[in-house]
């Protein structure tokens, strides 16, 4: 087996006294789908925070296809691949929704075409996401579940190795998480790797390869989800919620 | 008794001259109102504009059209270096923006004392056969001294606006402006973007100082009076917005021009503040703020 596309080796981040990681390792493997569950709080957007760049862990190392890309910016990780999207959806609110794809067409893929050329692609990227009718209005007169699309298809357009999805699935409805499920595979199906954050159970479960659990900044389990569900230690966390 | 023609040629003045404001005011647009950049040496670099234009038009009989289209690139360079120097003393550091403000006092000071030394505090004016000729239309008389600088600001500022619309520079401009850390999500670098970004409104400084130095004459201390104005017609206009800023300085220069004619000049200067203090009164974002 070739090494991991992605290894999180023993991070610690903290704020102000608070530890928010205290030691974390997470590893992922080339073409994976790995699912990453944890109570509210128990610092799974702090990890994807650390893994796109956001914020630089106290100790502990990031390896990315090999490289410790531990102290490289934010924008460097994006073109090396790595792309995430928010819980809370952060669009340019001034562009439209295919204005904003053009932007990581342009500099996390390199696209380095024509802007008309770019919005071609972005128009693509939305008919798969379902959103194509969207795309010349302004974020700002979206609706929360649309905003999440445009918030996938956008971390699309920077043509991702590794995708994490910060809790896409919130606020979907029960077929809507069947449409984005069944688009998430697809890509997967195409080379793209996986992290998906969900409290979605039923959409982790079926997606996920293997989940990772966290509690309070530590792993307290991984396994398939066969063995997360009949995992005791997680039942306890998840029932003392 | 108001007479007619008078004031049709206080508002047509008014406009022309407002053209001419916007230039000089879109770099405060895309650096104050985009990057949160208080550069109040912005005038000095307008000035600076104008003594090159004047050197290159009094030395080699170069048009000041074409000298300020010429120097842009250099303006551009001038704008990254200093952009770059703010970011590694000033905002990398996470320093308060008040601590900016004096790094640009300092560039406003030492741009000022360069320009006396090197031409001293006498006024100084361009030649060009067109700037003495007007166009008669009827009771309103245009002279080319205004209308130029009045075409050429409104030239710019499209030139910009579709910049800002249809370019991916721009458009990360626009990114930065709102998210610089959701724009680094993206793959483009914050700092390269808003280094582009201040060079372009620096460049747009030489062009702004050619059209000055064609309007009037003029002398060292002159960019300092342009502060004010400039910071008026940016935040009036919505910050950020190019083509706001070019709707607030006609607005302004009407307002000037009419206060100028019917009550004399000592007022005009104080028009844009007691304007801005109105519109700010109603529109907290400014003609055009989002
Ligand atoms: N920027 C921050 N400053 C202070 N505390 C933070 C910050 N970000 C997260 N935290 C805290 O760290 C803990 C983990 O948060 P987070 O990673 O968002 O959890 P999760 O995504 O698993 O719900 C929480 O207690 C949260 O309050
Ligand atoms: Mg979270």
């Amino acid at each position: 087996m070739s090494q991991p596309l992605l290894e999180v080796q023993q991070v610690f981040k903290n704020f102000g006294g608070f530890a928010a990681l205290s030691g974390v390792n997470i590893y992922v493997n080339p073409g994976e789908r790995l699912g990453l569950i944890g109570p509210n709080g128990s610092g799974k957007t702090t990890m994807i925070n650390c893994i796109s760049g956001l914020l630089t862990p106290e100790k502990g190392k990031i390896i990315f296809e090999g490289n410790d890309i531990t102290q490289m910016t934010p924008h460097h990780r994006a073109r090396a691949g790595i792309m995430r999207t928010f819980q809370i959806p952060k669009p340019f609110n001034s562009m439209t929704v295919v204005e904003n794809l053009c932007i990581p067409l342009e500099y996390a893929a390199e696209h380095k075409t024509s802007l008309s050329v770019a919005e071609e692609e972005a128009r693509k990227i939305l008919t798969l996401i379902g959103i194509e009718a969207l795309g010349d209005l302004k974020p700002t007169g979206l609706t929360q579940v649309d905003m999440r699309k445009m918030e996938l298809a956008r971390s699309l357009a920077g043509r991702p190795k590794l995708l994490i999805l910060d809790e896409v699935m919130a606020g979907l409805s029960g077929s809507e998480v069947d449409e984005i499920l069944e688009i998430l595979f697809k890509l997967n199906e195409q080379g793209i790797t996986i992290i998906m954050i969900e409290h979605v159970m039923r959409a982790v479960l079926g997606f996920s390869k293997r989940i990772s659990v966290l509690n309070t900044g530590l792993n307290i389990a991984e396994g398939t989800p066969d063995e997360i569900l009949n995992n005791p230690e997680v039942e306890k966390v998840y029932l003392g919620e | 008794m108001v007479s007619i023609d008078l004031l049709l040629n206080a508002v047509v003045a008014g406009i022309l001259i407002g053209g001419f404001y916007a230039a000089v005011s879109l770099g405060i647009s895309v650096v104050f109102g985009l990057l949160d950049i208080a550069n109040i040496a912005h005038p000095l670099f307008v000035i600076t504009g104008s003594y090159f234009t004047f050197y290159l038009n009094s030395n080699f009989g170069l048009d000041p059209i074409l000298v300020g289209l010429i120097l842009m690139p250099l303006f551009f360079v001038i704008g990254n270096i200093v952009y770059q120097s703010y970011y590694h003393f000033f905002e990398k550091q996470g320093a308060e923006p008040l601590r900016g403000l004096v790094f640009f006092f300092g560039v406003l000071f030492l741009i000022e004392v360069s320009i006396i030394i090197t031409f001293g505090v006498d006024y100084q004016l361009v030649e060009a056969a067109y700037l003495g000729e007007s166009l008669n239309l009827g009771i309103v008389n245009v002279s080319y001294r205004l209308f130029i600088p009045f075409l050429v600001g409104v030239l710019l500022t499209t030139g910009l606006h579709f910049f800002f619309a249809k370019t991916f520079y721009g458009r990360a401009i626009m990114g930065v402006s709102q998210d610089s850390l959701a724009l680094s999500l993206m793959g483009a670098d914050p700092v390269r973007i808003k280094s582009v970004a201040f060079g372009i409104g620096i460049a747009t400084a030489s062009m702004a100082g050619a059209l000055l130095v064609m309007i009037l004459p003029i002398e060292p201390a002159l960019g300092r009076e342009y502060i004010g104005r400039v910071f008026a017609v940016a935040v009036l206009g919505g910050l950020g917005s190019v083509k706001g800023a070019l709707f607030a300085a006609i607005i302004l220069g009407i307002a000037e021009s009419l206060t100028a004619t019917y009550f004399g000049a000592a007022w005009s200067s104080g028009v844009s503040f007691g304007f801005l203090l109105l519109v700010l009164a109603v529109r907290p974002a400014g003609l055009f703020g989002r």
